[in-house]
């Protein structure tokens, strides 16, 4: 047994160490406190209130209530959903594609592969969205002239004017902006496998479709759940695009929870009304998100 | 189940790939043509040979270990068997049929690796079915078939964990659990034994015999630990920088070791190698060391003379339990050595000691000793020692292979 002396200067030592470890905590704590749970808590109260310019009253549940019924909030989620279902599934697969057809080339050609995918994650959003801007243009657009001189269309398509087309372009551009980071963690997760496993499964009388999803895709699950979120959440928050080509037009079929709230709040100034819309947003992702874990660990198991 | 056959195989890495660049590069910069370096793989125009011109008929049940040091080739072979590595050229046969092509998975062989490579992800129970299932084996014979291997690897508590939960020693027996549940024809181990500790080494080891006895297959084991040559191999292939260096059953690699690099890797501690001059007398061999005279026994006296050796400069291998001490007052020919170190192993003692400039060790059973070095003997001490005149192995000086056959 310790004497007592020793167990005191032992309980010191930790308690200085933990002073230590707080100390070192402390700045990042401040920024976190005061930019993200402060903020969300100001979110969750103001979403009762009638907060505009002039008035902030207490209203309860009405604001809730009124966005049940607002056709445009109502349109704005479907949207997002439509994203979302859209742009998820296929970006984590396209990326899968990519990564398992370019981690084992020579290095050179990977990292020009690599590069290539990534750069309009690296590029700004707003450059990136410019030069689609361009290419959809119905009079000097390149998909038009494209399509023209295919001979598929005859008329000129005005495709971030017309409601059937719009959302579609907006999930592309999406699409090719998400995809960069997943590639990337793919050909890093899919390198990583350890190759014994593989070499083990092919003496075992696996094929190489069986080596991928008995061996490798168990194996890169994590990666996929990480993806799976970052795309999900990239996917929810889709809003400068949509700002920059059509500000949630035309007839609001491009608007999606995001951009509604800017706009509820930028343009309209209903404080109250779009935190309650922030508020919604908040638990739809963050009920995905533990979908997703769970679906992702309940497939790692079986 | 099956016989194993392999012709002029050759494993040529082709300069270019990624880890011979360097080497390349060093090859340039050191300048042009460089003298063959000891211990160094070859490396020719083509690029660096691997394994050279490997021939070996391995018989219908057979155990049989690859064994040498670390670069040898020896696991090049073994993949190239299970044809995880392309054989450059030559050809390989199993049971007959020529697989020179044929992927793994339709090679009927099944492997074991160093790392173990159990699925993280699967119980210890789908590790071992597996294989089967990918054969569309029925369920209930898959079952069957796992049970019973669990059984004698007494792994059945654990069907259920996964490999995450098991400990070193028990993961090694799912490892080979895995393999044998499928009855390959040819059963391959890579350094199997090689993570686990000595203790459940050698427990292991006895394992792998008693489950050799059990199952009728053809073995392939590559290790680096003579020991576990020795103990587990029918016949053992030593090999050196991708060349086979002999081919025999333990016991003949160790009696009659055809070069200097198998008389040194087989049998611990190493044996001893004195420059020596080979002397003919009357007819009669002798062996000149530091100047005295050994008389060489009746059988190497009679090989010696039937290929009609010349005189001559020569090495003399002689293994450390074969030589005896003697006393200083004796008659016989005997050598005088200062103790340098004394290692007391337990029923024997190893004596490392000095002649003029060689090393030289000694094993002595430790009840044949003098009640006064009963406990070992001391830094300094001079002692004498000798051997009986049939025992030594006689080397060429230069091309280092018996000089008698």
């Amino acid at each position: 047994m310790l004497p007592k002396a020793a167990l005191k200067r032992s309980r010191a030592l930790r308690r200085r160490e933990t002073i230590t470890a707080y100390l070192f905590l402390l700045p990042s704590l401040f920024f976190f406190l005061a930019f993200v749970i402060v903020p969300m808590g100001i979110a969750l109260v103001t979403s009762f209130f009638n907060h505009t310019m002039e008035s902030f009253e207490f209203v309860g549940l009405a604001n809730y209530k009124e966005l049940f019924s607002d056709p445009v909030f109502l349109r704005s989620l479907k949207n997002t959903a439509l994203i979302v279902l859209v742009a998820v599934p296929t970006v984590t697969a396209f990326s899968l594609w990519v990564a398992s057809a370019i981690y084992e080339l020579a290095a050179g050609l990977r990292s020009f592969f690599r590069i290539i995918f990534y750069l309009p994650v690296v590029t700004g959003t707003v450059a990136v969205t410019v030069v689609w801007k361009w290419m959809f243009n119905q009079y000097y657009g390149f998909f038009n002239y494209g399509l023209k001189s295919l001979g598929l269309i005859e008329k000129n398509i005005s495709w971030l004017g017309d409601e059937r087309y719009a959302i579609w372009c907006i999930i592309l551009i999406l699409f090719t902006t998400s995809i960069g980071q997943p590639i990337v963690l793919y050909v890093a997760a899919l390198g990583n496998v350890d190759k014994s496993l593989i070499e083990a499964a092919e003496v075992d009388g696996a094929n190489r479709r069986q080596v991928f999803w008995k061996i490798k895709w168990p194996s890169i699950m994590p990666t996929t759940l990480y993806i799976l979120v970052i795309t999900t959440i990239n996917s929810f928050q889709c809003f400068a695009l949509i700002q920059l080509l059509t500000s949630g037009g035309p007839n609001n079929s491009t608007s999606t929870v995001m951009y509604y709230i800017y706009y509820q709040v930028f343009r309209l100034y209903r404080y109250g009304y779009a935190n309650a819309m922030g508020i919604i947003l908040a638990i739809i992702i963050a009920l995905f998100s533990a979908l997703q874990f769970k679906l992702t660990k309940s497939g790692k198991a079986a | 189940m099956a016989n194993v056959v392999l012709k002029n195989v050759q494993k040529i890495y082709p300069h270019g790939s990624r880890e011979n660049k360097k080497e390349q590069k060093k090859k340039a910069k050191s300048g042009a043509v460089q003298e063959q370096q000891k211990n160094q793989p070859v490396v020719t125009q083509d690029g660096v040979i691997a394994v050279h011109d490997f021939n070996l008929e391995i018989a219908d049940n057979e155990f049989i270990v690859l064994v040498g040091p670390s670069g040898c080739g020896k696991s090049t072979t073994l993949r190239m068997i299970a044809g995880l590595e392309e054989i450059t050229s030559g050809e390989l046969y199993i049971d007959g049929r020529l697989v020179n092509d044929v992927a793994p998975k339709d090679r009927d062989i099944a492997m074991v690796f160093q790392s173990y490579a159990l699925y993280p992800h699967m119980t210890v129970y789908k590790n071992m079915a597996f294989g089967l299932e990918l054969r569309k084996e029925k369920p209930e014979i898959i079952d069957q078939k796992v049970r019973e291997a669990a059984e004698i690897l007494d792994i059945t508590h654990y069907l259920d964990r996964l490999p995450k939960a098991l400990s070193g020693g028990q993961r090694q027996r799912v490892a080979i659990g895995r393999a044998i549940v499928r009855d390959p024809k040819v059963f391959l181990m890579d350094e199997p034994l090689s993570n686990l500790d000595a203790k459940l080494r050698n427990q292991m080891r006895a394992e792998i015999i008693k489950l050799r006895q059990r199952i009728k297959t053809t073995f392939v084991y590559v290790t680096h630990d003579q020991t576990e040559a020795m103990t587990l191999g029918d016949r053992i292939v030593i090999m050196k920088d991708g060349f086979i260096m002999q081919v025999g059953t333990p016991q003949e690699v160790f009696d009659r070791p055809e070069n200097l690099f198998v008389a040194a890797f087989i049998g611990s501690p190493q044996m001893n190698f004195f420059p020596a001059e080979l002397v003919l007398e009357d007819g009669k061999y002798l062996a000149r060391i530091s100047g005295v005279d050994f008389p060489l026994g009746a059988d190497l006296q009679s090989g010696l003379s039937q290929k009609k050796v010349q005189a001559g400069p020569i090495i003399l291998g002689i293994r450390p339990e074969h030589l005896t001490l003697c006393d200083s007052a004796t008659t016989e020919p005997h050598l005088k050595a200062t103790v340098e170190v004394c290692e007391m192993m337990g029923s024997t003692l190893h004596l490392h000691a000095k002649v003029a400039q060689n090393e030289v060790v000694l094993a002595v059973n430790s009840v044949d000793l003098p009640p006064e070095h009963r406990y070992g003997f001391k830094p300094g001490e001079e002692v004498n020692f000798s051997f009986n005149g049939n025992l030594p192995h006689l080397f060429g000086p230069d091309e280092q292979n018996l000089i008698y056959a």
